[in-house]
């Protein structure tokens, strides 16, 4: 091994950086556009409906993979625009246009679960449709669907590696080019280490935040 | 109390992992009975009868003839005066020097571009496999080297232009290049086979392909090589042969492996798995080099 230890772990901890980059900026962008896309699947208006149906369907039936070179190509491919610079960008288009569309799903799935009674009781009480939203239906919700965001979000630290397909530099592909160059498998469980210690602060952190969520108990 | 529990299993997952690396380096030397890890080197070699030899040139978009002229002239310019002899030279980049194909003489009667007769405003983009050593790829400091990488840098700077790199995934290149985001395709790539896909540079190596074997193996002529298991990166030209002129002998293998890096085959034949791999020599001469 003749690249030093502290390279090693000084070009692994700046992929990490970017790694990080990845996951924070998507996570940022695609849970909000989850709700979006939560109430524009569950809209009555019928082609809307279709509409999200069928983006949701693309979103979850290829691979991510192939959606992150379809957003960095595909503008060039298509337009025949400059896609200089665009590579970061690209990314995160793909990554959040992706997960919004699992958050989407579980969002819905822990609306759905609220019993229709409780809409029932809370018009009989008096509450206002908006009311009823926030004061009984968002603080079950948040609650139901947590442990399924902890599990989306932990994947997500780990799919950032698909970013290698567009040659960014994350933790992955770093790991890989130092494992080329020095013939070694040692870079991988440097980069198995640095992947769990990130999954053991999300999982940490989510832990944390469903305490505090930890009510009606 | 929980956080210290947490810390000492994952502190005892390394090593379980660091223990299972150890011994597949090792497994693959059933004759030495303690291993030296210095006489690893000899312990692979290259077999006699090689697979054939294929040329490595540099590949610009169809049309830009007139950027590889250039980028061609400089070649020439820095074999005349001893740069690319010298690159070739350096010892991390193994065998290279052996199948260059460019000599000083070869040039003599030609006007060679002038040095600084480029366009100062102009950045040229080298597009380059990044996992491909020794021609790309991350060096000991953590930056990006290689033989491919320094002459496109000493060509830029006798051309007095600007240099940048564009590291880029091999299965997609033709995408980026053909996208602008580099001016061409130069990290070992081979013309065989690919002559009217790119506006072809300067042929600067005869590379030749062979087979590597683990120096105890039994394995002596390609014919040896019925009922093996062979491995090769996907995308190379090793690969590519292996598919067109060698399809007959590929077809006697016992089967033939794709990798998507020649370190993994590599891992793989020192692990035992495989019994061979189809590579290029200069590649194949750095792997054994690094096996250690």
């Amino acid at each position: 091994m003749s690249m030093a230890w502290s390279t090693m772990l000084l070009k692994m901890g700046e992929g990490m950086l970017h790694t990080c980059a990845i996951f924070a900026l998507t996570v940022l962008f695609s849970l909000p556009l989850g709700i979006i896309v939560m109430l524009l699947r569950r809209s009555r208006f019928k082609p809307v409906q279709w509409i999200t149906k069928i983006y949701i369907a693309i979103m979850r039936g290829t691979p991510l993979m192939l959606q992150l070179l379809a957003w960095y190509f595909g503008p060039y491919y298509l337009f025949g625009w400059s896609i200089r610079g665009y590579r970061f960008t690209a990314i995160i288009i793909g990554f959040t246009m992706n997960y919004a569309a699992y958050f989407a799903e579980i969002y819905r799935g822990g609306i759905e679960a609220i019993p229709n009674g409780q809409y029932e009781a809370a018009h009989v009480l008096g509450y206002s449709k908006v009311q009823t939203f926030f004061k009984i239906i968002l603080p079950q919700l948040v609650k139901t669907i947590l442990p399924s965001v902890t599990n989306e979000v932990i994947t997500l630290v780990k799919d950032t590696s698909l970013a290698f397909a567009l040659a960014y530099n994350e933790m992955f592909a770093i790991a890989k080019q130092i494992a080329a160059k020095e013939t070694s498998f040692l870079p991988f469980v440097v980069a198995a280490v640095f992947y769990f210690i990130a999954n053991y602060v999300v999982a940490f952190v989510m832990e944390r935040i469903e305490k505090k969520f930890d009510y009606y108990k | 109390m929980k956080k210290l529990l947490c810390m000492l299993l994952a502190l005892t997952m390394l090593f379980a992992l660091c223990a299972c690396g150890g011994k597949t380096e090792t497994k693959g030397d059933p004759a030495a009975d303690s291993v030296d890890a210095d006489a690893v080197d000899a312990d692979y070699v290259f077999l006699e009868e090689e697979l054939g030899v294929e040329t490595y040139a540099i590949g610009f978009r169809l049309g830009d003839e007139e950027l590889a002229d250039q980028v061609s002239g400089a070649i020439k310019a820095l074999v005349v005066d001893g740069t690319f002899e010298k690159i070739a030279s350096k010892p991390e980049y193994a065998d290279i020097k052996d199948f260059l194909c460019l000599k000083p003489e070869d040039f003599a009667d030609e006007t060679l571009p002038e040095r600084g007769s480029g366009d100062s405003s102009f950045t040229f983009k080298q597009g380059y496999d990044q996992d491909y050593p020794p021609y790309a790829y991350m060096l000991d400091d953590g930056t990006y080297g290689g033989f491919d990488i320094d002459v496109c840098k000493a060509v830029c700077e006798y051309l007095g232009w600007g240099y940048e790199g564009v590291p880029f995934n091999w299965d997609f290149k033709d995408q980026e290049l053909n996208a602008k985001s580099c001016d061409c395709i130069w990290s070992g790539m081979t013309k065989e086979g690919r002559e009217d896909k790119y506006t072809w540079g300067i042929t600067y190596s005869n590379n030749t392909q062979g087979i590597l074997v683990a120096a105890d193996s039994d394995i002596e002529t390609l014919a040896d090589l019925a009922g093996k298991v062979v491995g090769v990166q996907i995308g190379t030209s090793a690969a590519e042969m292996l598919e067109g002129d060698q399809k007959a002998l590929a077809d006697t293998f016992g089967e033939l492996k794709t990798y998507e890096t020649y370190n993994i085959a590599f891992n793989d034949l020192k692990a035992g798995a495989i019994d061979a791999i189809a590579i290029d020599m200069t590649t194949g001469a750095y792997l054994v080099s690094t096996a250690s």
